[in-house]
């Protein structure tokens, strides 16, 4: 072996065109069994690897070509792979070869070569290619044909128009039925990619051939399954019992090994119950699915992470799935980070009134951890227990001062943020752990924290005896806080003052901050808002108190869930880029078609209710529509189809859903009742282009960096039917 | 739904080898390496960074605005999938992991140096899985084998030769390989027809893991058994259509299985109906489901640690005792604890508590502090039945309040012996005539948290 590697690092060296070109042109005489040559091109070849332009060979690599050894062959069409696209007026010299290998006898060469063709999108090649195509389609070996399948995806791209003029996609159509899975796989993966593309023919497909996929599954490989079982979203049901019968025949595709089949099933049931009427067996596939997906738990951190990701969006929508199964997503201590925070987030999700005291156990655990990231987001989790679980309140609050004694000053600074919220959500039960908290004012040195504190002095400084003292500490540097500080002590201090007006300090310090606002700041928000208070005390000091301390609306974090529509939306890309960022593909890629649900008599009421159409911007002009071999099928003529959903919705966009989210979450500042101005979200986060969270938490409400928010501040998807399955059916059948 | 393109990384972030990335601009594969290497260099000493890295272009070109790179690291190499648009990334990973197996089976070992060496043959592996629309094809590597041919000692041999050398070339003529073998030409996809063994045989390895976690009070918190049946298959001809069945199938719980196995039958007869692919493959997995539903979430640990710590300025003393609860002999125990980021040695003796059953010699096991990720190893080869060990000793921080993880981690195997007594009750093989041998394998191993 070492004397391959010794020999093979030799052809790493950097070598230089002339030398290579003078060794082929040696080794065109007296090379016994084509050893010289194959040495040169696979320096060549490995000089390609180092990135080196070995382009200028082109003409003496290509001499090579006719050579019958297949190594020399496969090494030639490597080179023609690099740099075929680059030599548009020197091609035409290899077509004659490609055309004999196309005849080759050898099916491997005859599929070599016009899967080289596919890669290099010149038109004298697309040409010659198409020609070939048509052969090789229906050439007696599989591999060969599996291979054509993939290259009229290839010639589709080049030329789409042509290729729907030439019957491509009608042959593609017709490999549908061939007797080899793999072609049958590969067909539909060309189908599909053909179907993805904006200016692509609409590749829906008919009940007759999505059963006939299905029975074909067993047959496939792992790769092969996942093309069919994505292929099955565009399967369209028109009657309930269409997508029932489906759904039960595809549950047992849940029990296989590849992480990605398993996925892909879940997506495809999880689209199928839009369809479905029946709730005992919408209600049985969600039991169905929990397994499968804990299981995908115990696989290398990498799927988990991906799985975690999807469970969170799917539990969203589907909240019986996995509801038992807290305990499966208890961090370890081992596991990766990224891993840790996935599994926080869905111990959140999960927690109800049953399990709360076991969820709260266990982030008490992770808060005594090492990693500061993850005690921070299991101190900040406890506090949105306790906002959302209100059974769990006292106990949460308890465990929060227990880690406030640590004194640990990341710990506390997070308690301090989340116990300023739970005063919202529960006005006037635990005011008592103000004291506790006063004391510890000088651990807090991040804005966030200090903020909080600042809200909580501010808000309850008729309780606080030495608010005003607190304060004016606080209000020192002033000048040199942030900009979330300083707005917090502006209105800290006008409350104080409202509050205390008969108190001296609390006018000094009302009117120095005033003063420091309105004359020192740059910062417009700060500015304005001292301007408004400023007028506000001076012309109606009684409307002041009364605007200043007017009640607040109680939080809740129900509403931190997505949009239904969206989630349904997102919910077609199970497992894909967008689930792991909460984002339609469409939103961050162009020439992705987007996946949305299609409007037929058997779609769901409540899925129709919160229906989000897409349209495709731009059109073939002339509509192909692959309609599948075997009979017709007596349902709307599927070419109707794809006008209907156009004319639904022309103007709306794809990713309308995810941007009213946006709009709609808001942070629960702007209910304080204070005069509120600010774009202070912008200002302060700048959203960094390469951090894929940045987007994030607007997106589904935040992840971790959780906004409670008003009650009520919830879109309409909170009362949907589906939800209420956690309560047993017998509500149900009254909703029905 | 298509994998851009993989790229194979050395141990210092440069690529080896990488697929054609026909479709793309040349700088996407680069700005792929570059946000992985970004993320690497930020990420803290441990090196973990999010699996699937957010990849922006800024948009030019042809480039996918933003698209992602799944990566997996192989000892010191790591591989990498740019994947785009509405893509699975765990399709990349699946991927990313049959790459592996497969340059595994070729190579024997995954490593800059094999690569590097054998670069031709890794150029047409990813040929042949990945094609040009980045769909991955067949990633079965016996039937690999018939399209490209892995570096035997022959071609080793010849290519050591100098090449004028007159000597035996490829006995098979000019062109070396002059049919796909009947590698597509079979009905299915994983096994190819004409397969010859000198001796039939197929061997069944189950493997069983506990996964636990322990509560400081010493109740199990969550735990569960997952597991196994690795399946070595060396039979000859066609379709060796086989029926495997359980004495006890119920045991099994939300099974996972091999493409190969024909799903139907066993929903409905809990046997498992299946014509295997050559060689080595996992043929099912699954969770044990202990017969009474209450003990699920809770069952029993065989082993049981009792830490005793006190934390004290600069460092802390610390006394372990280790049990277990195995009536069998239990193997390769390692408890580890991580001491945290300010330890900076530790000392420790190692006793037997003297319960145990014919305890030797040296049979404590031996002790390390890995300076380098400030983790406690404690490691004993052998342990007796129902025996119990002692690890005593102290360790120093450089902090004034040390922060030691509140758990341990513990790992051990137990050979033959299974937590779910799964067993093979039959093996039959239909529509061939030959006899084959049948073998299983049992064995057991487990990884508990212990918290304190």
């Amino acid at each position: 072996m070492s004397t391959q590697q010794g020999q093979d690092a030799k052809f790493f060296q950097r070598g230089k065109i002339e030398e290579f070109r003078a060794e082929l042109q040696a080794a065109e005489s007296k090379d016994k069994k084509y050893q010289k040559r194959k040495t040169v091109l696979k320096k060549i070849v490995a000089n390609i690897t180092m990135g080196n332009d070995m382009s200028p060979l082109f003409h003496d690599v290509i001499q090579c070509i006719g050579t019958p050894l297949l190594e020399i062959k496969k090494m030639v069409y490597l080179y023609l792979v690099s740099y075929g696209r680059s030599k548009p007026d020197q091609i035409h010299m290899v077509i004659p070869s490609f055309l004999q290998d196309c005849n080759d006898r050898n099916p491997l060469i005859r599929a070599l070569a016009i899967r080289t063709m596919a890669y290099i999108p010149i038109p004298v090649v697309t040409e010659a290619l198409s020609d070939q195509l048509r052969h090789c389609i229906k050439d007696r070996d599989p591999y060969v044909r599996k291979t054509a399948a993939i290259c009229v995806a290839k010639i589709y791209v080049a030329d789409a128009r042509k290729a729907e003029r030439a019957g491509f996609v009608e042959m593609l159509r017709d490999m549908l039925l061939d007797s080899n899975a793999t072609v049958v796989a590969n067909a539909v993966a060309a189908l599909s990619e053909i179907g993805d593309r904006q200016d692509g023919v609409i590749f829906r497909l008919n009940l007759t051939v999505a059963n006939k996929l299905i029975a074909s599954l067993g047959e496939s490989s792992e790769w092969g399954q996942i093309y069919i079982l994505d292929s099955l979203l565009r399967f369209v049901p028109e009657e309930h019992s269409e997508a029932e019968m489906m759904g039960e025949r595809i549950i047992v595709q849940l029990q296989h090994a590849n992480s990605a089949v398993v996925l892909t099933a879940v997506k495809v049931l999880l689209y199928l119950m839009n369809y479905m009427e029946n709730r005992r067996l919408i209600e049985h596939i969600c039991k169905k699915m929990g397994p499968p997906l804990v299981a995908l738990l115990s696989s290398g951190p990498e799927v988990q992470y991906v799985t975690l990701r999807n469970i969170l969006l799917i539990i969203q929508r589907r909240p019986t799935v996995l509801k038992n199964d807290v305990k499966v997503f208890f961090c370890k201590y081992n596991d990766p980070i990224y891993v840790k925070l996935a599994k926080l987030e869905i111990m959140y999700r999960l927690a109800r009134e049953e399990n709360a005291q076991e969820v709260l156990t266990e982030l008490e655990e992770y808060a005594s951890e090492v990693d500061i990231d993850f005690v921070r987001k299991s101190v900040r989790s406890i506090g949105r227990l306790a906002i959302k679980v209100e059974a769990a309140a006292d106990n949460c609050i308890q465990s929060l001062l227990t880690l406030i004694e640590t004194k640990v000053t990341y710990v506390v600074q997070e308690a301090v943020i989340v116990i300023k919220d739970i005063f919202r959500r529960y006005p006037g039960k635990y005011e008592g752990i103000i004291p506790t908290l006063c004391e510890n004012l000088d651990a807090l040195d991040e804005p966030e924290s200090k903020a909080a504190m600042i809200w909580i002095l501010g808000q309850f400084a008729n309780r606080i005896d030495n608010a005003d003292e607190l304060l004016d500490d606080l209000v020192y540097n002033f000048l040199d806080e942030s900009t979330e500080v300083q707005l917090a002590l502006l209105t800290a201090t006008v409350k104080l003052f409202v509050y205390k007006s008969t108190s001296e300090t609390a006018k000094a310090l009302v009117h120095k901050v005033l003063k420091w606002a309105t004359e020192e700041i740059d910062n417009p928000d700060l500015r304005d808002r001292g301007f408004i208070y400023w007028r506000m005390l001076a012309v109606n000091p009684t409307l002041a108190q009364e605007i200043v301390l007017a009640q607040k609306p109680a939080i809740t974090t129900d509403s931190d869930r997505m949009d239904r529509g969206a989630l349904d939306q997102l919910l077609l890309h199970t497992g894909t880029l967008g689930s792991i960022y909460h984002k339609n593909p469409e939103t961050f890629i162009r020439n992705a078609a987007g996946r949305a649900l299609v409007d037929t008599p058997a779609l769901n009421p409540s899925s129709k209710a919160v229906l989000i159409t897409l349209s495709r911007p731009h059109l073939p002009p002339t509509t192909v529509t692959v309609q599948g071999p075997g009979p017709i099928e007596p349902t709307p003529v599927p070419s109707a189809e794809p006008s209907k959903s156009m004319t639904s919705a022309p103007s709306e966009v794809g990713g309308q859903g995810l941007l009213d989210v946006d709009d709609v979450v808001t942070r629960p500042d702007s209910y304080d009742g204070e005069a509120d101005v600010d774009g202070e979200d912008e200002d302060e986060v700048p959203r960094k282009a390469g951090d894929p969270y940045a987007n994030l938490d607007n997106a589904f409400g935040g992840y971790l960096a959780d906004k409670p928010q008003p009650i009520g501040g919830g879109r309409g998807g909170n009362t949907n039917v589906d939800d209420l399955l956690l309560w047993g059916t017998a509500i149900n059948t009254q909703l029905r | 739904m298509a994998i851009d393109g993989l790229i194979i990384l050395d141990a210092n972030g440069r690529p080896i080898i990488q697929s054609g990335y026909t479709s793309f601009p040349p700088a996407y594969p680069l700005l792929h390496i570059d946000a992985l290497n970004n993320e690497l260099a930020k990420a803290p000493s441990s090196g973990i960074i999010d699996p699937v890295v957010y990849v922006s272009s800024g948009g030019g070109g042809d480039m996918p605005d933003c698209s992602a790179c799944c990566h997996i690291q192989v000892r010191e190499i790591r591989m990498l999938a740019s994947i785009s648009g509405d893509m699975d990334p765990l399709v990349a990973f699946a991927f990313l992991q049959a790459f592996h197996d497969i340059l595994q089976d070729y190579f024997g070992t995954v490593s800059t140096v094999t690569l590097k060496g054998n670069f031709d043959t890794v150029y047409q592996l990813i040929e042949e899985i990945l094609d040009s629309s980045g769909h991955p094809l067949t990633t079965s590597s016996s039937i690999l084998r018939d399209i490209v041919l892995p570096p035997s000692l022959l071609s080793t041999l010849l290519a050591s030769l100098p090449a004028s050398s007159s000597s035996v070339g490829r006995s098979a003529g000019p062109i070396s390989l002059n049919s796909t073998g009947g590698a597509f030409a079979s009905p299915i996809p994983w096994r190819k027809i004409g397969l010859r063994h000198k001796s039939n045989e197929i061997l069944f390895d189950v493997t069983e893991e506990m996964r636990a976690i322990v509560g400081r009070n010493g109740a199990t918190l969550a735990s569960n058994v997952i597991g196994t049946i690795e399946c070595n298959s060396r039979l000859s001809a066609g379709m060796p259509d086989l029926l495997v069945s359980f004495s006890n199938p119920n045991v099994m719980a939300e099974c996972a299985f091999h493409p190969c196995v024909r799903l139907q039958r066993w929903k409905r007869e809990r046997i498992l109906s299946f014509i295997p692919p050559d060689g080595k493959f996992v043929l099912e997995e699954y969770q044990y489901a202990p017969p009474q539903k209450a003990v699920v979430n809770n069952l029993p640990i065989p082993v049981s640690l009792k830490p005793n710590i006190t934390i004290g300025e600069l460092g802390g003393n610390f006394m372990v005792t280790f049990t277990s609860r195995m009536t069998k002999s239990m193997e390769n125990v390692k408890i580890e604890w991580y001491l945290g980021e300010d330890a900076t040695g530790a000392q420790c003796t190692l006793s037997g508590a003297g319960s145990g059953v014919g305890s030797t010699g040296g049979a404590e096991g031996s002790w390390t502090f890995d300076s380098r990720k400030k983790t406690l190893r404690w490691e004993i080869p052998t342990m007796h039945s129902l025996g119990s060990r002692i690890l005593r000793g102290s360790w120093t921080s450089k902090a004034q309040v040390p922060r030691p993880a509140h758990a341990f981690q513990i790992r051990f195997e137990l050979p033959s012996h299974s937590f779910s007594s799964v067993r093979i009750d039959q093996v039959r093989l239909s529509s061939e005539l030959y006899k084959m041998y049948k073998g299983v394998r049992v064995q057991s191993c487990g990884s508990i948290e212990w918290r304190w």
